[in-house]
């Protein structure tokens, strides 16, 4: 990078331009993967947090946890196929509800059997179990004034829940999780309002039903295996990630609307860097010509230019890459649904790289078209 | 003879656009020789020029450098010869806008593959002095006049040490005394460093300084 390395010094003013504007599309980027991962934490966290490897919904192409329903024969028939692998029957629904003071809430009550893989680890309080109508609660809703020991009260079906522990950040289609023993997410939701009358005990078929089929699968199983027992059973057996994530309200719109602007900025990057320098290769055309007439080679040049062009990149890339982390660590202060996940950001940034770099070996290209005859002045 | 270019013919073009620029011609230049070829513009000077130093292959004939035979060579083999074996100093100021004086040179050794060194520095200045230069190695083109930047030039030329060294109207963007110093100038380094020179030129009023002289018209010399 003998020429290239003194261009950047005779040339700074316009360098400094492409690098800022690389440093720019590469805040954007890292500020969009956090956007991204905050997005997608903030919908479907509760999901995240659950143990398993697949879920199972009731038969459908496109299964959703509001419109689904599995009864008694399929997570026993899940569990006597699974040979020991752990399953466990969920109760999904979604709730308008009332807390202390009558607090207008809007919540997932999740059903889930005391115990099991299921029941989230509190935070503050106890674990489901006693007293029967106690429930879990996220610690979004604690964050909303919720405390142990106050009662929610569902609208319509006028459900009581005694509020007995906090565990983490837990939401699905952005609505906070409550966590209540299975059956009385059952009665809750296939029970009539307002409860039985008194004296009357609930009608058995009420616990026959569920939501999903959360499931431990062995990495052993195969796709085949899995589908057989669907095909059985009547289910449709997703895998938590990301197939189960999607059954989620939103999520899928989401993550395809951030990852289409980041997509988007990414191609912006190859554009401007290509035509940068497509621009700075053609005004350096005579003294291309002359190098080669001089005898450099096409791959000497190449490597000077390719090499100038992947310093700016990378540097704008870096400084860009750290005022966003920087900026970003403010906006996960104020509680906004952002958040910075290694993995993504560096996908993000390694891309942002990518298409830069075949921008600018597009443009540097015509590098081996200069005819060396262009020293001599003349076409002759 | 460190030169020697037997019968060259050169076709340009093609069909009625077809011009000869190039015609029959058989020139030699020993080391430390000066020859001037002279000729108006159109008269196939820069052909001679690009053929002789590889950058164009003729339609016949064939061009020796040294003990080298270059004519049948593929391009990237002639940007080989014209690395290892040719000097070329371009008229007006065909330095590389984005380096010092002293870095035209020593983009020389960077070309050959090899991280320039102190010893580098120190031949590129002992070059830089001869063509009366030293004092301004940190500039760059901009920062140098005409005649500078070809004195500059020079230096270049000689700075991998060549075989042939080959000058295309070195006094065209220069008036007649600074031009004159010039041309001065590369005769002492032909004879000092022994170095063949082909220099083409349409300005008759340095031909006194030649050690030779031929004319050319037409693609073909004249008498």
């Amino acid at each position: 990078m003998f020429i290239a390395i003194r261009d950047l010094g005779f040339a700074r003013g316009r360098f400094f331009l492409m690098g800022l504007v690389v440093a720019l599309i590469a805040f954007l980027t890292t500020l969009l993967s956090g956007l991204s991962a905050g997005l997608i934490k903030n919908n479907i966290s509760g999901l995240m947090q659950l143990p398993v490897t697949h879920i199972a919904f009731e038969y459908d192409d496109e299964p959703t946890y509001r419109g689904t329903m599995v009864d008694r024969a399929m997570w026993e028939g899940w569990a006597r196929k699974s040979r020991g692998r752990a399953q466990e029957p969920l109760g999904h629904t979604v709730f308008n509800a009332r807390g202390a003071d009558d607090d207008p809430l809007e919540l997932t009550l999740w059903g889930v059997r005391p115990g099991s893989f299921t029941e989230p680890k509190v935070t503050a309080g106890a674990q489901l179990g006693e007293p029967a109508n106690g429930v879990i609660v996220s610690k979004i809703l604690a964050d909303k004034g919720v405390k142990i020991g106050d009662t929610i009260t569902l609208d319509r079906v006028l459900t009581e829940f005694q509020v007995i522990g906090i565990t983490e950040e837990a939401n699905i289609g952005h609505i906070p999780i409550v966590y209540a023993m299975l059956p009385r997410w059952q009665e809750a939701t296939y029970g009539p309002p307002g409860g039985m009358p008194p004296g009357e005990a609930f009608p058995d078929v009420v616990y026959d039903f569920a939501s999903v089929i959360a499931l431990q699968i062995d990495d052993s199983v195969d796709e085949a295996t899995i589908k057989a027992i669907d095909d059985e059973l009547g289910t449709s057996t997703l895998e938590k990630v990301d197939r189960a994530y999607r059954a989620s309200t939103g999520y899928l719109e989401e993550v395809r609307s951030v990852g289409m602007i980041q997509y988007s900025l990414i191609l912006i990057a190859a554009v401007v860097i290509g035509a940068f320098f497509s621009i700075w290769t053609i005004q350096r055309t005579q003294e291309i010509g002359l190098v080669k007439a001089l005898g450099a080679t096409n791959g000497y040049l190449l490597r000077d230019s390719l090499g100038q062009a992947l310093l700016i990149l990378v540097t704008g890339t870096l400084i860009g890459l750290g005022a966003g982390l920087w900026i970003g660590q403010f906006i996960m202060k104020t509680g906004r649904p952002f958040m910075y996940v290694p993995g993504t950001v560096a996908t993000a940034i390694i891309a942002l790289l990518v298409a830069g770099l075949i921008g600018g070996a597009l443009a540097v290209r015509r590098i081996t078209a200069v005819d060396p005859m262009i020293a001599l002045g003349r076409d002759r | 003879m460190s030169l020697a270019a037997q019968d060259l013919t050169l076709l340009l073009g093609d069909g009625d656009q077809q011009v000869r620029a190039l015609d029959g011609i058989s020139i030699s230049v020993a080391p430390g020789e000066l020859l001037a070829v002279v000729g108006p513009s159109g008269s196939g000077k820069t052909s001679l020029l690009a053929v002789c130093g590889g950058l164009r292959t003729p339609t016949s004939g064939s061009v020796r450098i040294g003990d080298a035979e270059i004519t049948a060579l593929s391009p990237a083999r002639l940007t080989d010869v014209r690395r290892e074996r040719v000097g070329f100093v371009f008229q007006q100021s065909n330095l590389i806008p984005a380096l010092t004086a002293v870095d035209q040179l020593l983009l020389m050794v960077h070309m050959r593959g090899r991280r320039p060194g102190s010893a580098d520095r120190e031949r590129a200045m002992g070059l830089l002095h001869e063509v009366g230069m030293e004092h301004r190695h940190d500039r760059r083109p901009s920062q140098l006049s005409g005649g500078e930047r070809q004195r500059v030039g020079i230096a270049r030329a000689l700075m991998s040490t060549p075989a042939l060294l080959l000058v295309d109207e070195p006094t065209s963007m220069l008036d007649h005394s600074r031009g004159r110093q010039i041309v001065e100038l590369l005769l002492r380094e032909c004879h000092e460093h022994k170095v063949a020179t082909l220099m083409v030129t349409h300005d008759a009023g340095m031909l006194d300084v030649a050690d030779r002289v031929v004319h050319m018209s037409d693609g073909r010399l004249a008498a």
